[in-house]
This record gives C-alpha cells, structure tokens and sequence, in this order.
C-alpha cells in the first residue's frame, strides 16, 4: 500500500535558487528507506517539505486520509492543508534531527511527553500538565529504547547516543504513520550509530511505521534500509531495493557533476 | 633537499589574497571618536584642577560625617510608639478597642514607614512589587517582541517602537508623572518601577528569545505543537536562566532606583536621607547611608545564592 505519492516536488533557496528539481517518488507503507547523496543534494529539503517545515514553490505530497485519525475518504496532498489539519497530519509524521533536538533543561520524561503535544488541549500541556496515561506511555516508550532508569535526569545530563533514543521515544509518542530522519547518527561514532538504528528500525517494525532515514555512510545505508532514494542536485538519479545499489549508481549518486 | 624557510615565507605572502587596505578608514574613524570624546569631555566640564582643590572639601564633608549617629535607628523614641498598646499588640494581630485599633493602624501606615527602618523596609517592598509586575507584563512582550516567536510582523513592530519609546522616559520623571496622578508615596514610585522595568526586561527577554536553538524549535513544530505549547516546550526552558538572571538583576537595580525615587516624594528611604543633609544633619544621613549599602550589598548576595540555586 502507497503511504506517500509524491509529484513534481519542487522547492528553492529565496525563491530563486531551485533545490529540489521536480521529484517524483513513491514510498510504500513499512517501508525503511535510506535516502543517500552529497551534502546540498537536497536530502534534509525533502524530508522537511513531507511534513511542510520548509515552504514548497509547487507539487504535490498525496498521502491517505488515514493519515489523519479515523479518517476515511479520498487521498489528501499534504501541501494544500489548512494550518488546523497540518497539524493533524503532523502529529503522524515523527522527526528525528542529526543535532537531537532534545530539551537540554527538561527532564526526559518531559521530553518524551512534548511528542505528544499535538493530541493534547492546548492550556494543560502548556503549563505542563500530564495525565497518568500520558506519562504511562511515555515510560513504555522510554522503556522501548532503553532508558527507563534515566527518566527523571535531566536531558542534557544523557550522552549523545542516549540523547538521540530520547527523541525516538519523543517520536513514539506521536503514533507516528512515518518518521522523517534527517541524518540521525551522522553526530554519533559508528558503533553508537548502530545501537541507534537498531532501535529506530525496531521500533519501526513493531509499530508498522514507514521511516525515510537520510545517512552519510553507504556501509549504514547498506545495512539498514530496505529501499534507497539517491539525491544528486535536486533530482532522484536511483530508487529502487537495496540489493540494486550497485557501484556505478553509488559512482552517479556521489561522483563529480556535470 | 630543503628549501630556506625564508623562501617559503615569501611565496606563501604572494600566494595569499591581497591584505585589505583598511588604514585610511581606520584613522578617519579614530579621529572621529577622539573629536567626539574631546566635545564630551569640554561639554561635561571636566576640569582636574578644580577636582584636586575640592578634594579638602570632600574631606571636610566627610568628616562632618563621621561618626555615622545611628541614634534614629536604634532609639526607641524615634520611632513614636503608640503608649498604651505592648510590643505585642502592636506586632501580632489581636483585637483591640477602636481607639487602640485606630492607634495602631495610624502608627504602621503612617509613623511607621517615616522610621528610617520602615522606609528601608517600604524600598525592599517597592523594589519587590515593583520588579514582580513588570515581570508580568514584560513576560509575554517578550515574545511579541523577538523576531521568531511574535504572532505577526505588524505585533513585532508595534510592540518593539512602544517599549523603544516608554524605556527612553527616567523612571524619575515616571515617578513625578505618578506622584501627580495617585498622590505622594509608595505607591507612585512602585507603578513608576514597574513600568520602567516592564520595559528594561521586555527587551532583553525578547533578544533572549532571539537568541534560542531553533533545532528545538522546528522538533516540537514537528510533533504538531500549536504556539503556546511550542513556546512552553522549545522556547521557556531556553530563555529560563536568562530570565531568572534579567529579572533579579533588576531587582537590584530597583532597590537603588527606588531609594532615589525617594528624592520627589515616590517613597523609599531616598526622602529621609534628601532630609537629613537638607537639614545638615550629616551624621545622620550617614548612617542612613550605611543602612543602604548594607541593604544592597545584602540583596546582591541574597540573588546570586538565589541564581546558582535555580539556574
């Protein structure tokens, strides 16, 4: 089953120096696609033009309605939603960012709570407010990547591996359809990166969450992913299964332009 | 085979750009600022001679100073106690006849806070109240006012040019704007504090603001976040040590404006000690004196145990 339909994406810097050229691509629900290209290729573009955290020049993203809660009916494009229903399609699409993003000054738990932000009344989650079931699922997920025993620790007290773990378990609690993650262990060493993406495809595989996960090493890509989208200047130049991703593709996904 | 080190030095100079030329713009501007600082100094009428012959006098004036008479602050007769009632009935609520009740609360609103004690009590309370409402206003006009929180760019604007232009108003002439509206007193001079202050915090909460990780940001924009809950999640725990920090700084700051504020009649231990060298009472004043440097240096200490606490 399609979760994403996209159509002749095309963003710029300043509206007048083009980024992405004109994508084109289609992800499949379950999903573990690993987006690869050089830097300015136009990976973390792509990423954030999914859940509209950049501003998009002209395409569309078509996703299922059930990507909003209980929703039925006919596909939606992401890029023509009200501010009121991005919202909603938001809280399904989890992110995860290469520099964590994690609160440095609240506890874990508080961070693993804000994931939940979108489906909670805004006065109460403002003063931070909780309820029990809320903080039961926000030790679960703790619990699901690790770090339970560090919940009530400050968050910048964590390493960062540990500190990568609490924003998928901040992710988790968005339910999320589909996690967007923007080089998640380009800051970590290799060995981190691993327990990292261990947990991230679990997570994803018991959930049944779609992940597009960009990464600077083709070893991780190699690895991890099921699909893999190359990137060169804006434009897919490879999609396909990861077996496919044969040297010469690497050779036009990395080598000189022009 | 080696080649001299001077060598290397000389191609690495003709390999490198071309050094930018700033020496003509680095005079003219010098020049500027010594002519301006020479205008200031002839404008400000400073004049080291006239310096060093006052210096005698300066000692004379001090001299006359000395020793600090804290007879006002320690004698109970300066501090009018009303007869018939005992230290308690005075200090502890209890219940008194009318008269004695009138007797006591004439002697805590009115005798009381003429007492040097009490108008040094009646500073700490000013600069409290004060300092706490402007917190209250300053807290959300800080938001409004930084580029990547404000709700529209026409509230940025609206709210920057307003808090631009009450900053520049003295709180001295707030406080005689006040004095004239609601009457002589404490009351004056905290509105006058807090508006002053409101201003003073909103901005440097807002370049506070300004000044945040936006990664965080964008992460709890990511979640499906509305405003409130991005600025309680992402924005708050950034600015917190800011805040904490602006906020008992200017609570310092106004324990000092409101002794001065004490000068035009706004409250504050300021109008005891204008009074005291008006009358030539110099021994006087300088225990007056005293008792306010020991109460701002005890405030300093105090809100920099407070600040390592919480921040």
């Amino acid at each position: 089953m399609t979760i994403l339909e996209i159509r002749g994406l095309q963003t710029s810097y300043n509206r007048s120096v083009p980024v992405l050229r004109g994508i084109n691509l289609t992800v499949r629900q379950g999903d573990f696609v690993g987006v690869i290209g050089q830097s300015g290729s136009g990976k973390s573009t792509l990423l954030r033009s999914i859940n509209r955290l950049i501003d998009v020049d002209g395409g569309s993203i078509i996703a299922p309605a059930s990507l909003f809660d209980g929703r039925t009916g006919p596909a939606v494009d992401i890029l023509q939603l009200s501010n009121s229903e991005l919202r909603q399609v938001r809280r399904r699409i989890g992110m995860i960012f290469q520099q964590f993003n994690i609160v440095h000054r609240l506890s874990v738990i508080n961070n693993v709570l804000s994931g939940g932000l979108g489906y909670q009344p805004a006065w109460r989650s403002t003063l931070r407010i909780f309820s029990r079931e809320e903080r039961r699922r926000a030790l679960i997920n703790l619990k699901r990547v690790g770090l339970l025993d560090h919940a009530y620790e400050r968050a910048d007290q964590l390493s960062g591996g540990e500190q990568q773990r609490v924003a998928i378990a901040r992710t988790l609690m968005q339910e999320p359809a589909i996690i967007l993650a923007d080089e998640p262990v380009s800051s970590l060493d290799p060995k981190l990166s691993r327990v990292v993406l261990d947990i991230l495809k679990r997570v994803c595989r018991e959930d049944g969450i779609t992940a597009m996960v960009s990464l600077h090493t083709l070893d991780l890509t190699r690895e991890y992913a099921d699909r893999v989208v190359g990137l060169k200047e804006g434009q897919i130049v490879f999609e396909g299964a990861t077996e496919e991703l044969t040297d010469s593709i690497v050779d036009a996904v990395y080598g000189p332009s022009d | 085979m080696a080649q001299p080190l001077e060598d290397l030095e000389g191609d690495i100079f003709l390999e490198a750009p071309p050094r930018p030329r700033r020496g003509k713009k680095c005079f003219a501007a010098l020049t500027i600022g010594a002519v301006v600082l020479a205008w200031s100094f002839h404008g400000a009428k400073i004049r080291a001679g006239e310096l060093v012959q006052g210096i005698p006098q300066i000692g004379q004036t001090l001299a006359r100073m000395l020793p600090p008479d804290f007879s006002k602050i320690t004698e109970a007769k300066h501090y009018y106690f009303p007869e018939n009632l005992s230290w308690r009935e005075l200090l502890l609520p209890a219940s008194l006849s009318e008269a004695d009740a009138r007797a006591k609360s004439r002697w805590w609103d009115n005798t009381f806070p003429q007492t040097v004690m009490g108008a040094t009590l009646e500073t700490i309370q000013m600069a409290m109240a004060g300092t706490f409402l402007a917190l209250l206003v300053a807290f959300p006009l800080g938001f409004f006012a930084a580029r990547n929180t404000t709700p529209h760019p026409l509230v940025y604007q609206g709210v920057r040019l307003v808090l631009n232009l009450v900053r520049t108003i003295p709180d001295l002439a707030l406080g005689l704007l006040f004095v004239a509206a609601v009457g002589l007193g404490a009351f004056a001079g905290t509105i006058a504090l807090a508006i002053h202050t409101a201003t003073v915090l909103g901005k440097l909460l807002s370049e506070s603001v300004e000044n945040i990780d936006e990664g965080v940001v964008e992460a709890i924009r990511a979640t499906g976040a509305g405003y409130s809950q991005i600025l309680s999640f992402a924005v708050l725990p950034q600015i917190l040590p800011d805040l904490i920090s602006f906020t008992l700084y200017r609570f310092e700051t106004n324990i000092r404006a409101a002794s001065v504020l004490g000068l035009i009649g706004a409250g504050g231990i300021g109008y005891l000690m204008n009074t005291s060298f008006r009358t030539f009472q110099y021994q006087e004043a300088a225990a007056i004196v005293l008792v306010l440097i020991g109460l701002v240096m005890l405030v300093d200490y105090l809100s920099s145990r407070l600040r390592n606490l919480v921040v």
